[in-house]
């Protein structure tokens, strides 16, 4: 019976712990969703009025008078897209050459690779810029996207930390089948990384929806303007932000990534489903 | 190994030959690029002169449009680190010194002096100042937004104030009185008390229109002196230090609380405001409900101790880059286009036009008068190349902590930063 | 193909990139650092006077200070905060779906508007969480204004944020074998001991990846730092610091001068990490 009464006890706690915690993560969410939905003056009111009242819809038709808000979603969609392929699959596969073989100057690769991750990228941008407006590729998507087919290092270092919890003798059968590594790669090794691989996949869409300055540095035309430039453009030079209409925009660039978190999170559950060499 | 070194070579190669060649072009071409901070719907209308021109222009030249939202100085200064400086571009006025030092910009004294279509003695003196470095000109101001005071008339009559005049001539001790008399308490719709205030001060407005205030300035005309620590401007700083200490402002942690300062006026928490006459509280107040509407009086800013009113000037310059300085149809295209913004924005910075101001916003009617003498007392700090510097010291070192602690020591302060100050210029090449 | 070799080639990509998008831009870093260039203006060589002067640089030190106390603090309270919360998720209760998305949500917003909101959040007059406390009857601080308060408000936002490597932890959590726990449960182990124990152990590669992951993000902290400030001088962070000498004073010669100083102190201290990794973290 006690035993019983722990469970429950315990069960409780957990969930107390569940809704604080996820009331602290979503109250930023709440203020903006909350916003978008108010006129100007309500904004900062005191004391602040969580529920809008009229609910105020104009923010969001403002937004879309500022920016064209769904082109610069889809033109943000279309390089992360073009990325995520990439950067997943090429980060696994250096990942795996530094997690399970050895070779000349491997370690000392690795520490380069690790430095490559501490240097500030302020200080490397200009000139990469410089480099890439010699290529005549500058005002395009070619040097956001072009990197990512070489890996991206700290997806790198990360699997590479994945592959070497994998027990030693994981690719022994195949090798004794006769199979080439990249067989063992493609045929093994990735298909029990599921879970990892998502969680990766979801970093890189994040990290391409989210970057302001790369993009803001390679795109001139504002036809190729991604997400973050338009939001960027409800505040100005001297500081003047349209609250509501950037809540509104803000609001609806949250709602495909929701959706991305959603679906990774899904697939995340059922590659751990199907763990089962591992233990 | 060997194929690795090879292509670092090429690479090392091509960028020695690139940063040789090309530069040339800029003399012959007719397509330009005008870069500017303008993003959502100023973009549009900007793209909407640019058009005008170009149609204008007939073919004779063209100008594509370089919108930069966000980060303005830091893509700016990338383009022109990598010799592909957008030909024309914005710059705020604290930056045409650096600007024009370090060789980026190109000097328009000549085309200026030798043109009918815009002339020197058209601009206001104080704002075509701001574009020039050791007496020679390196922009076209193409806006003059100088401070003016916005009070709210309903809060004076209650409090039984007369309205100052329109034409100025107060006194900073005035202004003072004024607003500690428009401090009380009062009580809202709900029954809550709440604290109005005369007057806000939040860091804005800048310093320097304290200093001003005392008679001094922070760096002499010349570009070298440093009035910083002279008698006169720390009478200046005194000013501020009564002012805040006078309970008669919101403190600065306060102010954010409304989102920013213009609010505490709109929303009647705050009787008077410093702000440029650009400010579009007409507007704001006109969509308000009726029963939050109150009516706008304006006046030019305090008279100082030195017995003149100063208004600080907020403007932007239309440069050039040096590598199109010898195109022919450059200087043509920039004095096209900056006639083109006087019509756009509040106010043009030449004299003559204060109707414009009321044909962009009708609502501005009432003040025109305020607002040309405002125009004819504009003006700015001297700016040097190493301005951003130490305005930086100015707010985190003194003011910021002026307006925490009442009791702060600015005057050992602003000595100090003026040591620190004299020491930058002297490094000066 | 000889083993070494194939692995080799597995790399081989990533070697391409270096070489082609790297090794440049960080020779020229390694140049600019040597000169007084502006930006906008032309390169002067001069040697190591950047780090002469660096030394010499009373903010140099003081937004170090700053940085190292927010890392001292930040990385352990954020893989703690992590690593509790997924324990707490790992599990097929009903709604821990749900659960697990909402705690990974601060996550997937961009720095800008984190800090952004947080300033709201923060207000020492009229914000939530001054508003919370002042209903259980506490006065908040001044949070982002008073100079004693600064860095628990970046602690604040870094605990907010800590999720991050939710679905890591999660994962690894998940290749724990279960018969580890069973057995110990058999022999009468409670749950602190099991995770003590038993997960902890086990997690050691993703706690060493986190700490190295801590150290580099916590001292190259930049954006909610840069939009926030705090109380004047006592909120400047060593990256914020940087980026003005760069981008508002064109001082880039002395920021990347700074940058390879920064450079220095991370490799050092993951260096350290690195060397006693033998001692405490698990390998096959």
């Amino acid at each position: 019976m006690r035993e019983h009464y722990k469970e429950v006890f315990k069960k409780v706690l957990l969930y107390i712990f569940y809704l604080t915690g996820s009331a602290f993560m979503l109250l930023p969410f709440f203020w903006m969703i909350s916003t978008a939905f108010k006129p100007d003056n309500q904004i900062f009111t005191v004391p602040i009025r969580w529920i809008p009242s009229p609910v105020y819809f104009k923010n969001f038709v403002k937004a879309f008078e500022v920016i064209p808000v769904v082109k610069y979603m889809f033109n943000t969609v279309i390089i992360a897209v073009l990325k995520i392929g990439g950067e997943v699959f090429v980060s696994a596969l250096v990942a795996y050459g530094f997690a399970r073989f050895n070779f000349k100057f491997k370690n000392i690769l690795f520490i380069i690779l690790l430095a490559t991750m501490m240097l500030p990228y302020e200080v490397t941008m200009i000139p990469t810029f410089i480099m890439w407006s010699w290529l005549g590729l500058t005002d395009s998507y070619v040097p956001l996207i072009l990197p990512a087919y070489f890996g991206a290092v700290s997806f790198i270092f990360f699997l590479r930390m994945y592959f070497s919890t994998f027990p030693k003798g994981t690719e022994e059968a195949m090798v004794i089948d006769g199979a080439n590594y990249f067989q063992i790669f493609y045929k093994l090794i990735l298909p029990l990384s599921k879970p990892a691989l998502v969680t990766i996949g979801l970093w890189a869409f994040l990290g391409t929806w989210n970057d302001l300055l790369g993009q803001l540095i390679y795109i001139n035309d504002p036809a190729k303007y991604t997400i973050q430039l338009g939001l960027a453009s409800f505040s100005n030079l001297t500081g003047e932000t349209l609250w509501g209409p950037l809540m509104a925009a803000s609001f609806i660039a949250l709602i495909p990534v929701i959706f991305i978190l959603l679906f990774a999170q899904k697939y995340f559950v059922e590659g751990i489903k199907m763990m089962g060499i591992k233990g | 190994m060997k194929k690795i070194t090879g292509i670092v070579f090429i690479f090392i190669v091509c960028a020695v030959l690139s940063l040789t060649g090309c530069s040339n072009a800029g003399s012959r071409k007719n397509t330009f690029t005008f870069a500017t901070w303008a993003a959502g719907v100023e973009l549009q209308e900007f793209n909407e002169i640019i058009n005008r021109v170009n149609q204008n222009a007939d073919g004779k030249y063209k100008i594509e449009v370089l919108s930069v939202p966000s980060d303005y100085y830091i893509k700016l200064s990338t383009n022109i680190a990598a010799k592909k400086a957008p030909d024309f571009f914005w710059l705020t006025q604290e930056l045409i010194s650096k600007y024009a030092k370090m060789g980026a910009i190109a000097d328009i004294t000549d085309k200026l002096e030798s043109s009918s279509n815009l002339t020197r003695e058209q601009y206001y003196p104080g704002v075509l100042q701001s574009a020039i470095y050791e007496e020679r000109c390196y922009g076209l101001p193409w806006i003059a937004n100088p401070l003016i005071v916005f009070y709210n008339q309903d809060l004076f009559d209650e409090a039984g104030i007369p309205y100052p005049s329109p034409d100025g001539g107060w006194t900073w001790e005035e202004f003072i009185d004024i607003a500690k008399r428009l401090t009380t308490t009062k009580e809202d719709a709900f029954g809550n008390n709440y604290k109005q205030y005369g007057y806000v001060v939040d860091g804005w407005p800048n310093i320097e229109t304290f200093i001003w205030a005392g008679g001094g300035d922070i760096i002499a005309e010349n570009g070298v002196d440093v009035l910083l620590d002279s008698q006169e401007s720390i009478s200046g700083l005194a000013i501020l230090n009564k002012i805040l200490k006078a309970g008669i402002s919101p403190s600065y942690s306060e102010v954010s609380s409304l989102g920013s300062n213009n609010v505490w006026f709109e929303k009647q928490r705050a009787a008077m405001f410093m702000g440029g006459i650009q400010d579009n509280f007409e507007t704001k107040v006109n969509a308000m409900p009726e029963n939050e509407q109150f009516r706008i009086g304006y006046a030019p800013m305090p008279v100082g101790l030195d017995n003149r009113s100063h208004s600080f000037n907020w403007t932007a310059s239309t440069v050039m880059s040096k590598q199109v300085a010898d195109n022919p149809l450059a200087y043509e295209i920039m004095e096209t286009i900056t006639l083109e913004f006087f019509k756009w924005k509040i106010a043009p910075p030449i004299k003559g036009e204060i109707d414009q101001v009321a044909k962009i916003n009708p609502l501005k009617a009432p003040a025109l008068d305020t607002i040309q003498i405002c125009l004819n007392n504009a003006r700015s700090a001297n700016y040097v190349p190493e301005w951003n510097e130490i305005n930086n010291s100015l707010w985190l070192k003194l003011y910021s902590k002026m307006l925490n602690d009442p009791d702060f020591d600015y005057e050992s302060e602003a000595k100090a930063i003026a040591r620190e100050a004299r020491e930058l210029i002297a490094k000066r090449k | 193909m000889k083993k070494s070799k194939v692995g080799f080639l597995f790399i081989l990509p990533w070697l391409t990139g270096l070489v082609l998008f790297t090794v440049i831009p960080i020779i020229a870093a390694l140049f600019i650092s040597m000169t007084d260039w502006s930006i906008i203006g032309d390169a002067n060589f001069i040697g190591l006077e950047n780090f002469k002067a660096i030394f010499e640089d009373q903010m140099f030190y003081k937004t170090l200070l700053i940085t190292v106390r927010y890392a001292i603090f930040a990385i352990p309270l954020t893989i703690f905060t992590a690593l509790l919360v997924a324990i707490s998720l790992n599990n097929q209760y009903k709604g821990t779906g749900v659960f697990r998305t909402i705690f990974y949500m601060p996550s997937i917003v961009s720095g800008v508007a984190v800090a952004i909101v947080f300033k709201w959040i923060l207000d020492p007059n009229y914000g939530v969480l001054n508003s919370l406390l002042g209903i259980l009857g506490i006065t908040g601080p001044n949070w982002l204004y008073d100079p004693d308060w600064v860095l628990p408000s970046y602690l604040i936002m870094a605990i907010w944020g800590a999720s991050g490597g939710l679905y890591i932890y999660l994962a690894a959590l998940k290749d724990i074998p279960k018969e580890l726990y069973e057995s110990a449960t058999i022999d009468g182990a409670g749950l602190i001991h099991r995770i003590r124990y038993i997960t902890l152990p086990m997690l050691t590669p993703i706690l060493f990846y986190n700490m190295v992951i801590g150290i580099i993000s916590a001292f190259r902290k930049f954006t909610d730092a840069y939009i926030l400030g705090g109380a004047g001088e006592e909120g400047i962070f060593y990256m914020v610091y940087l980026y003005g000498q760069a981008f508002s004073f064109y001082k880039m010669g002395y920021a990347t001068a700074l940058a390879w100083i920064l450079f220095v102190i991370i490799f050092s201290l993951t260096l350290i990490v690195n060397y006693t990794k033998k001692y405490w973290v698990y390998s096959e």
